[in-house]
Parts: structure tokens; C-alpha cells; sequence
């Protein structure tokens, strides 16, 4: 495998997307989601790197600062507008996290298993193309077997301009190896830009994974993530997908059960304002017998937002005694809010345990009246309500300051900031 | 003072109270008795405030404050105090945060500054051993997972936190076993002050044993059908409520 191979390989991803383009909401999984909206804000060439090849972008040790997860003990890979910044980044010693630029000319092999472009992935579409065909940074983390991770590995990405930043991550852990993987993804400015990362884990038998992924970004950003899980025997992945910003964002969370005995858990939640959109696509596979999963999103959709939720499980002929649970639960608070919550359970054979439950309501009129009745005005009582709500997807975060950071970015979005700072306590 | 006078009430287009006249000296407990169905804990309700019931005629007052004009959490503010019936569960909102903000809000209403966190927190550990609630409990959210009981028992702790003026305290001793009862009673006297109103809406007297009533109320089919003192309640415990019915000769 050579430099000229990988040329040859992101030439092929091109072609596919020149073939597939953007996804239209003519495809019954982007029904929902028009990006027009993107080709509005950064035209037709949306696909252009905001940050020219090899030049660095800056940012203040202020600004970094500002944006930081206070008190949180990790590891940090920063990335700035899609390129990866070794002079701020704090990594372990003999933990292989190398950034794909150098991956492509170190270990091309590697490079090219990457960015192997495969249209039988789940929900693949014109963004994970057009990834694999740009991409030129993103972490690369393999954990040997039995090693764990002793602190999570919080990767930064930080958008600061216009253009689109193409991110690729592959992780992969190991036979019983375990990790925390924190992705957060913010940003500073007024400039349209697009997020476009895609990352691949890939779990040996045995080996566990907490991944979080904390979407944040400014209103007039744009977001389109996936994530792609290949678990094997006995292998454990523990999920939170947050989506607080960006005007639109989308993101597709697929993972494959393949070996006997993997469970996963996927937490989710989207809690918008304004004209904001998110969407949630999910894809759990269960291949084999004896796997588990369970889903948990919630939405909470003030204004005009609009909150989208698909969740597809399958369940293979051959899986018996898979165990499914999934529930999705959304909450209104204006009546201009929207939500398109749909639950797909695809089950081939008959010796499963499966459960699903999707709700879209408004605040309940009883436990108002009994806050009020208890001395809280109306307004408190919502914000109490809506935060216990939401909440119940955010307690299972850790470590605490992790957990406490996105809810405080949650809950200052709706309420006043001493508010959310005494509910949390 | 609580002064009631002429209160038409309905909801869903049916009429529930049909003129109700109710005075409660300060200092007074007075308990509303009457079958199922009788509009006690309607009568309850629109005293604290909740919207769902219309308010066709009449007035509610409270030392002067027109109630009526008020929402629910001004009438808290005022001093109002309503013991649910039926306790809701709100998870995820912890007992102690919904007390601390109540409590405030009051004092704030009132012009009093916010109680210092540790003072508080001692004021809540006190009440609550005394009406024994584990201390597990204030750390839980507001009646999640709790027993019949210990619901009754979580509204007699938030009573005597929030110190109100005008207790209402609506079937509180249904569900409660004798020594729950006893526990419960003992907060509700505690309460007992020449500055309080209280009213406790039961159709048993079991719960009148232990906390004697200067006045009895019978409410009948959305009225008040007859008032007496605390042997009233011994003589619809032996007679039924079908006694008053003929006695006064309507509905
Ligand atoms: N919110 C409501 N909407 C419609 N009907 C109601 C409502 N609340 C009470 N009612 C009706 O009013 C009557 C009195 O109810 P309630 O006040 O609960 O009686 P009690 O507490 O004396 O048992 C019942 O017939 C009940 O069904
Ligand atoms: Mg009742």
C-alpha cells in the first residue's frame, strides 16, 4: 500500500459522492432533515476545507480556556477547524494516538482501512464520502489488550471560521482493553461553518468503552456526525449523545453487535431552542444471539425548534435471546415546537426479549399546580420540571465535572444561570 | 380569618359546589366531612388555586386577600397550605431543592431575606425526624417511589417546613396506619397557633380523635349541609351521611 493507493482510494469516495450527492429529503432517512439550509449558508462547494492543507489556525490561550471542560482530569487531542494541534494537545506516553496526516505517510495500510469507503455501512450516505475523500486529520487510538485507558481522552474540536472541517477517528480497543472517550465539539464566532467527523471504534472481545459526545456549537454552525460500533464477544460500549447547538445537526449512531455477550447502551439527548434542528439517527444491529441493548433518547424542544428521532433495531434470524429496550421520550414546551419521533424495530425471529416506548408530550398540569402550590412561580416550576426531565439522560454522565458542564450548558440555554446552578445542586 | 361566601364551582360544564358559605376563625380547626364524591377536595383545590375548576360565583377570602385573584404560588406566599389527596410523584426534582425554593420564595414575597443553606438544612433534619422521615428520603425526588404512607407523610413534613397560615390537609389520614396517624396528628397539633387556620377534610373522625375540631362541616352534594362541633363527627359516624340528608330534608 502506497501514498499513491491512498490517492487512488479518496479519488473512488469522490467519484461517490459525485454520484450520491448530499442526501435529499426525498430519501426516507432524510425525510425529515432538509439541508438546504446548508447550501444556503455555504453554497454549493459546501465541501471546501476551512483551513487550507498545512496551514495552522490560532487561537487564544483565553479563548481555549473559555471553551475548556472545567476540572476535567483527560487527556486532550485539540483539533481547530478540522486540524489537529500536537502543540496544544496533552496525550499519553506509549499510547498510539497519531493524526491521520501522519498516519497517511507513516503507516499508509492503516491510513487506507480508515478511509475505506464501504456503502454497506448503515445510514452511509454524501457526507461520509466526501469525508473519506477530504479528510485530512482526526485521532488515531489503539489500545493494546488489557491496557486501560487510566484518564478519558477528551478530543476538542473547535470551529472558528467558515468552510467545512472534514474529521476522521478511528478507535479501536483491544482484547479487554478499556477507555473513555469525550468528544466535544464547540466553537467561537459568528462565520457559517460545517463539522463533518466520522469515527469509526472498532471493540475486541472483552474490552469496554464510554464514549460522550457533546455537540455545542455556535448557532450558525453546522453539524453532521457519525459514529460507527463494531463490538465483539463480551464487549461493552456505554453511549451520551448531546446535541445543545449548531442551527442544524445530524447524527448517526450505528452500532453492530457481532460477537455474543456485547451489550450496548445509547443515551441521548437533544435539548434546542430557536429555529435550532437535530436529528438523531440510530442503528442498532444485533448479528449474533446473547447481545443486549438498550436506548435511551429524550428531546426538549422549545420556540421553533425541531427534533428528529429514528431509532432502528435489528434483530438477524439467527440472534436469539437478544434483549432490546428502547424508549424515546420528548418534550414540548411551545407549541410551535416540532418532534418526528419513530421508533423501527425489525425482528426476525421469535425468542427475543424487545421493548420500546416513544412519547411527545407537554409539561404534566399536576406537578406544575403542586410546585406552585409549594411557593415556585410558574416559570420555576417549568424550569424545573423540563430540567428533571432532561436530566434523567445526563445523571449517568461521568466524571462529575463532565457531567456537571453539560448540564450546566444545557439548563443556562433555557434558564437563568443561578437557576441552573442551585437545581443542580 | 378564611371567609367563603356563595362559592359556585364547576368543571366540565357540571356544577361541583353549588354555594358554599364557610367562616374559619384564626385559631380554628375546622374539619369538612362528607361521602365520596361530595366536592371536598374540589372545595380544597380552588382554595389553593388550581386552574382546571371554574370559579362560576363568589368570593374566597384569606386575612382580607382576595384569594381569587390570586395564583397559586401568591397564595402560598399568603400563607396557603394544601396537604394533596392524592400526592403526585415528580422525579428527578429533589425533595429538599423543592422546599428551599418554596420556602424562599415566600420569604422573598414576604421581604425577608433567603434562609441560610446550613440553617435550613437544619430546620429540615428536625422536622423531618420528627415526623419520621428517614433521612434518605429528603434526598430523594418529591414522592418518588414512596408508599401511601410515606407520601401522607412527606406532605405533614412540608407543612411544617413551610409553616403556613391556613393548613388545608385533604384526606391526609387515609392510607396511614394507627401509628402513622398518631405521628402525623402530632404535626398538625404542633401547627395549632391563635395565628393559624387550619382545615382538615376527612370522611373518617378516626383522625378527629387526634386532633379535635372546634367546628364540624357535613358537605353534601356541592353544599355545606350542616355545622356542629366535635360530637357531630361521632354522630355521622354512627348514623351515615344519609342521617343529615333526611335531617335537613334536600338534594
Ligand atoms: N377536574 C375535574 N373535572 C371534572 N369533574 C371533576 C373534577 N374534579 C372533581 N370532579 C367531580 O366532582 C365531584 C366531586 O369530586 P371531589 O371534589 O373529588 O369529591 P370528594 O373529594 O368529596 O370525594 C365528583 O363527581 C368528581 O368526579
Ligand atoms: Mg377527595
Amino acid at each position: 500500500m502506497s501514498i499513491a493507493a491512498i490517492r487512488t482510494l479518496r479519488g473512488r469516495a469522490w467519484q461517490i459522492y459525485e454520484q450520491m450527492g448530499m442526501p435529499t429529503p426525498q430519501q426516507e432517512d432524510w425525510k425529515y432533515t432538509d439541508l438546504g439550509r446548508i447550501n444556503a449558508a455555504l453554497g454549493d462547494n459546501w465541501w471546501k476545507p476551512a483551513v487550507p492543507e498545512r496551514s495552522i489556525p490560532s487561537l487564544g490561550a483565553d479563548q481555549l480556556e473559555a471553551l475548556a471542560i472545567p476540572d476535567l482530569d483527560a487527556w486532550i487531542a485539540v483539533f481547530i477547524d478540522g486540524r489537529f494541534q500536537a502543540a496544544l494537545s496533552d496525550l499519553p506516553e506509549g499510547i498510539d494516538f497519531a493524526p491521520l496526516m501522519r498516519l497517511v505517510i507513516d503507516r499508509p495500510e492503516q491510513a487506507a482501512s480508515m478511509l475505506e469507503v464501504d456503502k454497506r455501512m448503515p445510514l452511509f450516505n454524501g457526507f461520509v464520502a466526501v469525508n473519506s475523500a477530504l479528510a485530512t486529520d482526526g485521532g488515531v487510538l489503539l489500545l493494546k489488550a488489557n491496557t486501560v485507558l487510566d484518564r478519558p481522552l477528551l478530543i476538542r474540536h473547535i470551529a472558528t471560521r467558515s468552510g467545512t472541517a472534514h474529521i476522521r477517528h478511528s478507535i479501536r480497543l483491544k482484547e479487554r482493553a478499556e477507555a473513555h472517550i469525550v468528544e466535544h465539539y464547540c466553537g467561537i464566532g459568528e462565520a457559517a461553518g460545517l463539522t463533518n467527523t466520522v469515527c469509526q471504534i472498532d471493540l475486541a472481545a472483552g474490552s469496554r468503552m464510554r464514549h460522550d459526545r457533546i455537540q455545542m456549537e455556535q448557532p450558525c454552525h453546522y453539524h453532521i456526525g457519525r459514529l460507527s460500533v463494531t463490538q465483539a464477544r463480551d464487549s461493552q460500549f456505554e453511549s451520551h449523545s448531546v446535541a445543545l447547538g449548531a442551527a442544524l445537526s445530524r447524527v448517526d449512531l450505528s452500532v453492530e453487535l457481532a460477537g455474543p455477550g456485547a451489550a450496548c447502551a445509547l443515551n441521548g439527548l437533544y435539548l434546542i431552542d430557536g429555529r435550532r434542528h437535530a436529528d438523531h439517527h440510530t442503528v442498532i444491529d444485533h448479528a449474533v444471539p446473547h447481545c443486549t441493548s438498550r436506548e435511551h433518547y429524550r428531546g426538549v424542544l422549545d420556540d421553533r425548534a425541531r427534533g428528529v428521532f429514528n431509532g432502528k433495531v435489528v434483530i438477524r434470524e439467527g440472534a436469539i435471546k437478544s434483549d432490546t429496550a428502547q424508549s424515546n421520550a420528548n418534550l414540548l414546551l411551545s407549541p410551535f415546537a416540532e418532534v418526528d419521533a419513530k421508533p423501527e424495530l425489525m425482528i426476525y425471529n421469535d425468542d427475543v426479549k424487545a421493548a420500546h416506548g416513544c412519547t411527545v408530550g407537554r409539561l404534566d398540569t399536576r406537578q406544575l399546580f403542586y410546585l406552585r402550590a409549594r411557593g415556585l412561580t410558574e416559570a420555576d416550576a417549568r424550569q424545573v420540571l423540563t430540567f428533571a426531565f432532561a436530566d434523567e439522560v445526563l445523571a449517568s454522565l461521568k466524571p462529575a465535572p463532565l457531567r456537571r458542564f453539560v448540564e450546566h450548558a444545557a439548563f443556562s440555554r433555557l434558564f437563568h444561570e443561578e437557576d441552573a446552578e442551585e437545581m443542580l445542586t | 380569618m378564611l371567609k367563603i361566601e356563595n362559592l359556585h364551582v364547576a368543571a366540565d360544564g357540571k356544577e361541583i359546589l353549588s354555594g358554599i358559605d364557610l367562616e374559619i376563625p384564626l385559631g380554628e380547626v375546622h374539619a369538612i366531612m362528607g361521602p365520596n364524591g361530595s366536592g371536598k377536595s374540589t372545595l380544597a383545590n380552588v382554595i389553593a388555586g388550581r386552574e382546571d375548576y371554574t370559579v362560576v360565583e363568589g368570593s374566597v377570602r384569606w386575612r382580607g386577600d382576595d384569594l381569587l385573584a390570586m395564583t397559586a404560588e401568591e397564595r402560598a406566599w399568603a400563607g396557603v397550605f394544601l396537604a394533596f389527596q392524592y400526592p403526585i410523584e415528580i422525579p428527578g426534582v429533589n425533595n429538599v431543592y423543592l422546599l428551599k425554593a418554596g420556602l424562599n420564595a415566600k420569604r422573598r414575597a414576604q421581604g425577608l431575606t433567603e434562609l441560610d443553606a446550613m440553617d435550613f438544612m437544619a430546620l429540615v433534619r428536625e422536622q423531618a425526624s420528627r415526623i419520621g422521615l428517614e433521612e434518605d428520603f429528603l434526598a430523594r425526588g418529591v414522592n418518588e417511589g414512596f408508599s401511601g404512607g410515606e407520601k401522607k407523610r412527606n406532605e405533614i413534613f412540608q407543612m411544617t417546613v413551610l409553616e403556613p397560615s391556613l393548613a388545608i390537609l385533604d384526606e391526609t389520614d387515609s392510607g396511614l396506619d394507627i401509628d402513622a396517624l398518631r405521628v402525623v396528628a402530632e404535626g398538625v397539633n404542633r401547627l395549632r397557633d391563635p395565628e393559624r387556620s387550619i382545615v382538615m377534610v376527612t370522611h373518617y373522625q378516626r383522625l378527629l380523635d387526634h386532633i379535635v375540631p372546634d367546628v364540624v362541616h357535613v358537605l353534601i352534594d356541592g353544599r355545606i349541609r350542616m355545622s356542629g362541633d366535635k360530637t357531630l363527627a361521632h354522630e355521622l359516624e354512627e348514623r351515615g351521611y344519609d342521617w343529615v340528608k333526611a335531617e335537613v330534608g334536600g338534594a
